[in-house]
């Protein structure tokens, strides 16, 4: 009972960097930029986070630089899939390996590394608290109330105003929207810019609030996975929050089952996220095909005077 | 008709990486009138219209809105400047709805400016849609997703999105093209109507009959230049022909083949229902050696899907596709079919004939590689492969091939389309696979490619053509099967009646 | 109905359309596709970008505490002039062939192979296996480690290729997902009942010597030539055989593979295969040729430097070589660097990334064209 209690009552802290960073990923994609360096943009968000709460220990400020750098360095992403229009693919490969050189240089330089920091307390969201069984669900971090809220916001803006139906637009047909007026470059840099913040929140969240200190390399394939998490919610922000809540639940296990007693080969058990990953997307692939909710232009870079 | 002019381009230059597409093109409508840009594939009209529309940039001549000179940095200038260009291939993001595609185009000037949220700025225009639209004579739903409308429909939205956005300069790009003879004829009355209520409107065409009908005026143009504007009414057809083609034309009289047995059989050929309707409806046709087999059918109306199927490309369908002494055609692997001499050319030429990025010779090779005629899977003998490439470059003609190596994207339409019959034709096919071949090619490669087409039936191929140009398939085909909602609605023998053959094609059950 | 809503009035429309406008500004330039440029330049254009990317590096290891006047010294003279270090660079080179070549064989049948590091993995937990177990006799063990890491990084690159042929799952995700699940396993084994009973460090037993790759030529090992022959294969495959031919149309464009005779799937299953097998090779040659036993890090790096040897050397066999030498020169620079001025590791991922978007970028300059233009007016 104690278990099951403690698992769901974990559920939602390992949920968040998912949901985020799924979430950011959704923002840029929805603008048909194929936006493969999340893993990467956590990375930088982790590392940018931890930085700031050693020097300023107030975590509200170390989250929004987490965010901050992780824009910042998006800023050369932008570079080269809209301005040089490199290929999206290898940009944003070559975006993660630039962070996973860059954040594991500066973490060990600037001796970052393995030293632990004050996150945050938990709030108690009261009498949800008091419930038996899922009580411990609603005693987190802010952050993770703050969540949801975050969610409702991008949405509300996808769907309900001008400025998302434009973002779409670009991401759909960016002719059209061209020929419409709208600026295609424009609309992609923000959104590669507003999405990074987010993907950089996630990192920093894991860092800052979970975790509590820098390893290089820390955020162990979250990227990828939320990558993943895209695909198979089809680019649906809902349907990805319920995506991370799944892994969230996965890894929230992993350390209650070692608590428990439970004798596992525990290398097998850390493999469960990749597997999970693996067999939903497969599960996913089998199923009937649910295509159209894919942006129509992802991945395709704009050029106005291209002749067809 | 006013004397004032709308709109005049004057001395405008454009090339696209070396390809000079404008040399020097001058261009001047005038308020009140309807304006035809005429003129063959390829003559510039789309570009100089782009430019007008703000969407390229010249790399010399004026624009001069009322006899002032502008300069658009982009499309959003040009709206500004109430100039509204309708794309031949529409600019409407599919999955939103016909208001939401308005709203994206509609500039944000005083007359818009639509306080209040989203929704409410989405509910007010629906009702301005309906207002125009039922000024215009459309009958169109305003939340309807733009993907379940018709390609007519698509078009109406097009011109209601220029319209209320202010467009007082209405470009037209290929408007009939996509339409039914009768969708056309409402289509030019309505913009008609448009022009004499003041506004000027530019008409790109390449069909005569429609300049003759509706134009006040014409500009025709050829390779790049604005050739003459003249009186439509003051011209023959035969002299306007002679203006956009610059030379006369030799329309090629029809000569009938001598047809022998079966050699393919369709029966009862479906597509999967999707949404209580199929792309494919039932095909039924049998095609004998030594016959063109000709179907017509305005676009859309399943001839891509059925290329497919019968070209071994991805395609789900039912039915029976039987190669005569072969069985289901749709079993062959793409190496069975070169042993089994099935020659293809797709309407798709660098979607799905050439390699644009490959070497003419190596698309040209490919061809013939499987039999190991270029040596065995452990070695390919390139020489006797550039030879033979070089030998069929000759033998059909294929300009413009500086070297083997050479790109094919950098052919152009005609000689990339010489190639792949050049590849195609190479072992004398049995069965011929056409999905209009003369897209996008002038008079004399059409003429050419026409002439392979029948040389080919000559020596006993049995061919199919696919087209959605009725002229080609007169000119071709021995039989006609008009396709109509993915069947063959009608089928008439060699000499056939052109208004028969226009009334099947439109007829709805 | 709101008044703003109303339709705009004809005549309003005409006049506000006459009225003059403050001219806007035009567009100067303007980006245009360009279908080709002499080879020439293009060279020229990617070797001043491999300048820039070299300097840029340059700029970052001087700011990380490296004197500048070291440089030269440490990434050229030390490890091409001096004979001890070319040895190391060799030998370093030889996985640094293979992972390239496997890279570019996967590239070629536009396959994201980034699961160089679990096919090299798996072979190298293959090759050990046969040792563990002392399968076979003493002569033909190394041959039989040998097939063991080419079966064993083939049969991990079977799952991905076929997923994405069948159910069209996204391989980027698959083949990392792999890595991750191959590495679980290769640390079970190591902290488990492969670990070495004679210390405590996950390691496994030492190799026996006739297991190990003996030195063919004064000190270098035969693992360079082994490298090699390997490459000379993929040449001859990618560009001799008709097969290359194939592959050429499959990465071209694969419909038209289709529609001309290719026989497109089976080509992409074959190619994928060959490369996970060569990965798998990589994954014996460091086991067997350099630590001489399973590690837990050995496979460090590959993965990447595979992708970006095959993206330096776009997928041709004889440039990959090429940049494999290069790379395994920064590799052993890193180290010498580790050691004398405490710069991690990662330095050499990042100055690798930062080359790679050098490079990358400097294909925009050669695919595109950038025009002076003019406006309307004149």
């Amino acid at each position: 009972m104690d278990m099951i209690a403690n698992w769901l009552g974990n559920t939602p802290d390992f949920a968040v960097p998912f949901a985020l960073a799924a979430l950011g990923l959704i923002l840029t994609e929805r603008a048909g930029v194929l936006a493969l360096g999340a893993e990467g943009l956590m990375l930088v968000g982790a590392l940018a986070g931890i930085g700031a709460q050693l020097a300023y220990g107030t975590p509200g400020v170390s989250l929004l630089l987490a965010m901050a750098a992780a824009s910042v360095v998006s800023l050369l992403f932008a570079l080269m899939v809209i301005v040089l229009r490199i290929n999206q693919v290898i940009a944003g490969l070559a975006l993660v390996f630039f962070c996973q050189g860059l954040t594991g240089l500066l973490g060990t330089l600037l001796e970052w590394t393995n030293k632990p920091v004050r996150g945050l307390g938990a709030i108690e969201l009261w009498p949800l608290s008091e419930l038996p069984l899922i009580g411990k669900v609603f005693v987190q971090n802010p952050l993770v109330f703050l969540t949801p809220l975050i969610f409702l916001a991008v949405v509300w803006l996808l769907t309900r105003t001008t400025t998302g139906l434009r973002l779409r637009a670009v991401g759909e047909n960016p002719q059209a929207a061209d020929a419409a007026g709208i600026s295609v470059l424009g609309y992609r840099l923000v959104a590669i810019l507003a999405g990074s913040a987010l993907i950089g929140l996630a990192g920093g969240y894991i860092s800052v609030l979970s975790t509590k200190l820098w390893i290089a390399d820390m955020t162990g394939g979250r990227g990828w996975i939320a990558v993943a998490l895209v695909i198979f919610a089809r680019w649906s922000p809902w349907k990805a929050l319920a995506g991370a809540l799944l892994f969230g639940c996965i890894e929230a296990l992993i350390p209650q089952l070692a608590a428990a007693g439970i004798r596992l080969p525990q290398y097998f058990v850390l493999m469960t996220p990749y597997a999970v990953t693996l067999a939903v997307m497969i599960w996913v692939a089998s199923g009937k095909q649910v295509s159209g909710s894919q942006p129509g232009a992802l991945g395709v870079p704009f050029i106005r005077e291209e002749r067809r | 008709m006013s004397t004032l002019n709308a709109i005049q381009l004057t001395g405008v230059s454009k090339s696209f990486d070396g390809f000079m597409a404008l040399a020097q093109a001058d261009f001047t409508a005038k308020w009140g009138e309807v304006h035809a840009l005429l003129g063959e594939n390829g003559a510039g009209k789309s570009s100089l219209m782009n430019i007008a529309a703000g969407l390229y940039a010249p790399e010399s001549g004026s624009l001069f809105i009322d006899d002032n000179p502008v300069r658009l940095s982009g499309p959003r200038d040009a709206s500004r400047y109430r100039i509204g260009m309708v794309h031949q291939h529409f600019k409407l993001v599919k999955p939103f709805s016909v208001a939401e595609n308005i709203l994206l185009g509609l500039p944000e000037q005083p007359g818009n400016a639509v306080r209040g949220s989203h929704r409410q700025r989405l509910r007010a225009l629906e009702a301005r849609i309906g207002e125009k639209a039922a000024e215009l004579g459309f009958a169109i739903d305003p939340c309807q997703a733009t993907e379940s409308l018709s390609v007519a429909e698509q078009q109406r939205v097009e011109i209601l999105k220029v319209l209320l956005a202010g467009a007082r300069i209405l470009i037209l790009d290929e408007p009939t093209a996509v339409l039914t003879d009768q969708e056309a004829e409402r289509l030019l009355e309505t913009v008609r109507s448009f022009a004499r209520q003041g506004a000027a409107v530019i008409l790109v065409t390449h069909k005569m009959s429609d300049v003759k009908r509706f134009a006040d005026r014409v500009t025709v143009m050829r390779g790049g230049r604005t050739i003459q504007t003249l009186d439509p009414q003051s011209v023959s057809i035969a002299e306007l022909v002679r203006l956009t083609v610059g030379e006369s034309a030799t329309t090629h009289a029809h000569q009938p083949g001598t047809p022998g047995e079966e050699r393919l059989r369709v029966r009862g050929l479906r597509s999967p229902e999707v949404g209580g309707h199929r792309v494919l409806n039932g095909i039924d046709l049998s095609l004998r050696a030594g016959e063109i087999y000709g179907i017509a059918g305005v676009g859309g109306n399943g001839q891509s899907e059925l290329a497919n199927a019968l070209m071994g490309l991805p395609e789900p369908t039912e039915g029976d596709i039987e190669l005569i002494g072969f069985g289901d055609l749709r079993r062959a692997s793409s190496e069975q079919r070169r042993a089994l001499r099935i020659a293809c050319i797709p309407a798709d030429r660098y979607g799905t004939a050439l390699a644009g990025e490959l070497s003419v010779a190596e698309n040209f090779g490919v061809g013939q590689i499987h039999g190991g005629r270029y040596g065995s899977f452990f070695r390919l003998r390139r020489k006797r492969l550039e030879e033979d490439a070089a030998a069929a470059i000759a033998g059909f003609d294929v300009q413009g091939v500086r070297s083997l190596k050479q790109k094919a994207a950098l052919l152009s339409g005609g000689n990339a389309q010489k190639l792949v019959i050049a590849r195609e034709f190479s072992r004398e096919p049995q069965l011929v696979l056409v999905h209009s071949p003369s897209r996008g090619l002038d008079v004399r490669a059409t003429a050419a490619v026409h002439g392979r087409l029948r040389t080919a039936r000559d020596a006993g191929a049995a061919v199919l053509v696919i087209s959605e140009d009725l002229d080609e398939v007169l000119a071709l085909a021995d039989r006609i099967g008009v396709m109509n909602a993915g069947r063959i609605v009608a089928e008439f023998p060699h000499p056939a009646d052109r208004q028969a053959i226009g009334k099947a094609m439109v007829t709805h059950e | 109905m709101n008044d703003r809503l109303r339709p705009v009035m004809l005549e309003q429309a005409v006049q506000d359309a006459r009225k003059p406008r403050r001219p806007l500004l035009a567009r100067r330039y303007a980006l245009e596709i360009r279908q080709q440029l002499a080879w020439y330049w293009q060279a020229s254009i990617i070797g001043l970008a491999l300048l820039v990317g070299l300097g840029l590096s340059a700029a970052i290891l001087v700011a990380a505490g490296v004197p500048a006047g070291e440089l030269l010294n440490e990434f050229v003279v030390l490890t091409v002039f001096d004979l001890q270090s070319l040895k190391a660079v060799l030998f370093q080179a030889s996985p640094m062939i293979l992972v390239g070549l496997a890279g570019c064989m996967a590239f070629r049948a536009r396959f994201w192979n980034l699961g160089l590091e679990g096919q090299m993995i798996w072979g190298a937990i293959g090759a050990t296996a046969i040792s563990l177990f002392q399968i076979g006799p003493e002569a033909l063990r190394l041959p039989l480690m040998f097939g063991a890491a080419v079966v064993c990084g083939l049969a991990w690159a079977v799952a991905p290729v076929l997923l994405k042929l069948r159910l069209s799952v996204n391989e980027i995700i698959s083949t990392l997902m792999l890595n991750y699940l191959a590495l679980n396993f290769l640390l079970h084994l190591l902290y488990g009942s492969w670990k070495d009973p004679r210390s405590s460090f996950p390691y496994s037993p030492q190799f026996q010597p006739f297991e190990r790759l003996p030195d063919v030529l004064d000190g270098i090992s035969a693992a360079v030539p082994l490298a090699v022959v390997v490459a000379l294969l993929a040449l001859w495959f990618l560009g001799l055989s008709r097969a290359g031919l194939y592959l050429r149309f499959v990465d071209a464009n694969p419909r038209v593979a289709g529609a001309v005779g290719v026989p497109v799937r089976r080509m992409i299953v074959a190619t994928v295969l060959l490369s996970g097998a060569m990965a798998g090779i990589a994954g014996f040659l460091v086991t067997a040729g350099q630590e001489g036993r399973l590690t837990q890090s050995f496979y460090q790096g590959y993965g990447f430097s595979g992708i970006l040897i095959a993206f330096l050397a776009r997928n041709n066999p004889i440039a990959a070589l090429v940049v494999a030498l290069l790379m395994a020169m920064l590799f052993v620079a890193g180290r010498s660097l580790q050691v004398f001025y405490q710069i991690p590791f990662s330095m050499v991922q990042l100055i690798q990334a930062i080359l790679v978007i050098c490079v990358a970028s400097s294909d925009f300059f050669i695919r595109h064209r950038i025009r002076r233009v003019q406006g309307g007016e004149s």
